[in-house]
C-alpha cells in the first residue's frame, strides 16, 4: 500500500465533496489479515474503497484530511489490529476497555468459536 | 498553571448515559477531554459468530433502548438488500409509522433529560407525561414498550388495522397539542434561554470538519437528513430537513422541539397514503444471504450506518453499526474544550449522547 499515493486518492475525492462515512474492518477467517474499507458517501451516493491488510501492514491515517476520522482508526487498532500510523489523536490502546487484547482479530474469533465447540483454545 | 484531571462518568446526577470523560482542566477551563468507551461494550457485533443470520434482529434492536426499532429495522433492510426480498407497501409504510413515533419519543425523553438538567423539574414531568402516550401506543401496537420485536425479514411481524391507525393519528393530534405548550417553554422561557443561548457554538464548517451527523449537524446549518435521499417510502411524504444556524445547545434544542410535530405529521401523511389493510405485511424469505450490503437511516439521533457482510451460510460474517452518537463523539470532545465545566454537562447533554449505541 503505497501510503502517498493513497492519501492522494483521498483528497481527490475530498476535494470532490465526498464526507467520510466510516471507516470499517472485518477479519478474514482463512488468515490474520483484515480487510479494511473506507466509505464515502456524497448526495446519498457511496463510494467504497478496500483493502487486505497483513498483519504486520501499516496503513496511513486520513485523520489528516477528515479530523474526525481518528475514532475509527483508533477503534480498527484496538478492535482488529490494524497498525494505522500518523493519527492525529491517538489514544494509544485506551479508547475501548475490553477483557480480550484485540477482540475481533481472526485469531480472537477462531479462539472464541473454539471454545464454542468445547475445544481448547 | 497547574492541571487537574477530573474523571467524569460513568455515573453522573446530570447525564443519564454512562459518558466517561477525563476531563483535562486549568482551574475551572477545560482544557483537553479523553473519551472512553467500553464501560458498557458487550461485544453485540461479534454476537454474529454464534447466532444466525434469521434471528439475529433481536440482538441488533437491543443495541439500544431507545433506537430498538430502527437498529431492527436497519439489520432486516441490510438483509432484504442481500436477498432481494420485496417488502409488501403496507409493512414499508408501518414502519414508517413506528420509525416516527420512535423519533417522537427519543426526542421527549432527550427534552425531559434537557430541562432535568436545566432544574427544570415540571418541564421534565411534562415532556416525559406526554413522551408515556408515544409508549402507550408502541405497547399497543408492537406488545413493547422499549423492545419491540416487531420487525423481521421480509416485512412487519404484527398488522395495525386501519382503525388502529386512524386512533393513532388522533392520540398523536392531542399528544401534538399537548406538547405545543411544552414546545413554548423550551423556545421562549428566559431560564432556558439563559443557560443554552450562546453555549457550545459549533458552526457550519466545523460541524462539517468533524462529520456531525442529525439534530446536531442541522442545528449549525447543514441539512443532511438520509430520509430525503430516497428511503422508500419517505420519498412519497412531504417535508424538508429542519435547520437552525446558531449552532449552539439552544439550536440543537429546537430542532429536537421542531422535529416532534413534524415526525407527527409525517405519521398522518404515513397511515393516509398506506394501502387498506389487513396485510399483506410480510414475505417469505427462504435460504441464506450473501454479499455485503450498507444500509443509512436517519435514527432520532441523526445517521446511522449497518453494513452486513454475508457468506451463504447461517452465520453472517460482519455486522458493523456506525451509530449517529460515535459519528458526534469527536464534535462533543472538540465543544468541551475551552468552556467552563459547569457547562460540560449541558454541552454534552445537548448531543443527546447514546453510549449504549456507541460502545454496542
Amino acid at each position: 500500500m503505497d501510503a502517498t499515493a493513497f492519501l492522494e486518492r483521498v483528497q481527490a475525492l475530498q476535494r470532490d465533496g465526498y464526507r467520510l462515512l466510516m471507516i470499517n474492518a472485518t477479519a478474514i477467517a482463512s488468515t490474520e489479515d483484515v480487510e479494511l474499507t473506507w466509505s464515502f458517501e456524497k448526495h446519498g451516493h457511496l463510494e467504497h474503497w478496500r483493502e487486505q491488510v497483513p498483519p504486520e501492514q501499516e496503513v496511513p491515517s486520513v485523520s489528516g484530511l477528515y479530523p474526525f476520522a481518528y475514532l475509527y482508526e483508533n477503534e480498527v487498532r484496538e478492535l482488529f489490529g490494524v497498525k494505522v500510523t500518523g493519527l492525529n489523536v491517538d489514544f494509544k490502546g485506551q479508547l475501548y476497555q475490553t477483557s480480550t487484547k484485540v477482540p475481533f482479530s481472526a485469531k480472537a474469533i477462531r479462539a472464541r468459536l473454539d471454545a464454542q465447540k468445547g475445544k481448547k483454545p | 498553571m497547574k492541571k487537574t484531571i477530573v474523571l467524569m462518568g460513568p455515573q453522573h446526577p446530570v447525564l443519564i448515559e454512562p459518558v466517561v470523560l477525563d476531563l483535562v482542566l486549568e482551574d475551572e477551563l477545560v482544557i483537553d477531554a479523553i473519551p472512553r468507551i467500553g464501560y458498557i461494550h458487550r461485544g453485540l457485533e461479534a454476537m454474529v459468530e454464534k447466532v444466525e443470520y434469521a434471528d439475529f434482529g433481536t440482538v441488533a434492536e437491543r443495541i439500544c433502548g431507545i433506537c430498538s426499532f430502527m437498529h431492527g429495522m436497519g439489520y432486516c433492510l441490510a438483509i432484504e438488500e442481500l436477498m432481494k426480498v420485496e417488502v409488501p407497501e403496507r409493512a414499508r409504510f408501518l414502519r414508517v409509522v413506528w420509525a416516527e413515533l420512535s423519533r417522537i419519543q427519543s426526542h421527549l425523553l432527550w427534552l425531559g433529560l434537557g430541562a432535568d438538567a436545566l432544574g427544570f423539574e415540571s418541564l421534565f414531568m411534562q415532556c416525559w407525561r406526554i413522551r408515556e402516550g408515544v409508549l402507550d401506543l408502541f405497547d399497543r401496537t408492537t406488545g413493547g414498550r422499549l423492545i419491540h420485536s416487531v420487525n423481521r425479514i421480509g416485512g412487519v411481524r404484527r398488522d395495525i388495522s386501519d382503525e388502529d391507525l386512524a386512533g393513532i393519528v388522533k392520540t398523536l393530534e392531542g399528544i401534538g397539542a399537548a406538547f405545543s405548550d411544552v414546545a413554548r417553554v423550551f423556545l421562549e422561557d428566559p431560564s432556558i434561554r439563559h443557560r443554552l443561548d450562546g453555549l457550545g457554538v459549533l458552526t457550519t464548517e466545523e460541524a462539517r470538519t468533524l462529520g456531525t451527523v442529525g439534530p446536531m449537524a442541522r442545528a449549525s446549518g447543514i441539512t443532511d437528513d438520509v430520509r430525503v435521499d430516497g428511503l422508500s417510502p419517505y420519498d412519497r411524504l412531504s417535508f424538508s430537513p429542519l435547520t437552525e444556524t446558531a449552532g449552539d445547545c439552544l439550536a440543537r434544542c429546537k430542532v429536537r422541539v421542531r422535529e416532534v410535530p413534524q415526525s407527527i405529521d409525517l405519521v398522518r401523511q404515513a397511515v393516509a397514503l398506506m394501502p387498506k389493510g389487513p396485510g399483506p405485511i410480510d414475505t417469505k424469505v427462504r435460504g441464506f444471504p450473501s454479499g455485503e450490503a450498507y444500509i443509512r437511516l436517519e435514527q432520532p439521533r441523526g445517521e446511522v450506518v449497518y453494513y452486513v457482510k454475508a457468506n451463504g451460510t447461517k452465520l453472517l460474517d460482519r455486522f458493523r453499526a456506525r451509530t449517529p452518537t460515535f459519528a458526534n463523539l469527536p464534535a462533543m470532545i472538540s465543544l468541551v474544550k475551552g468552556c467552563q465545566l459547569s457547562d460540560v454537562a449541558n454541552i454534552i447533554l445537548t448531543i443527546d449522547p447514546c453510549i449504549s449505541c456507541t460502545e454496542r
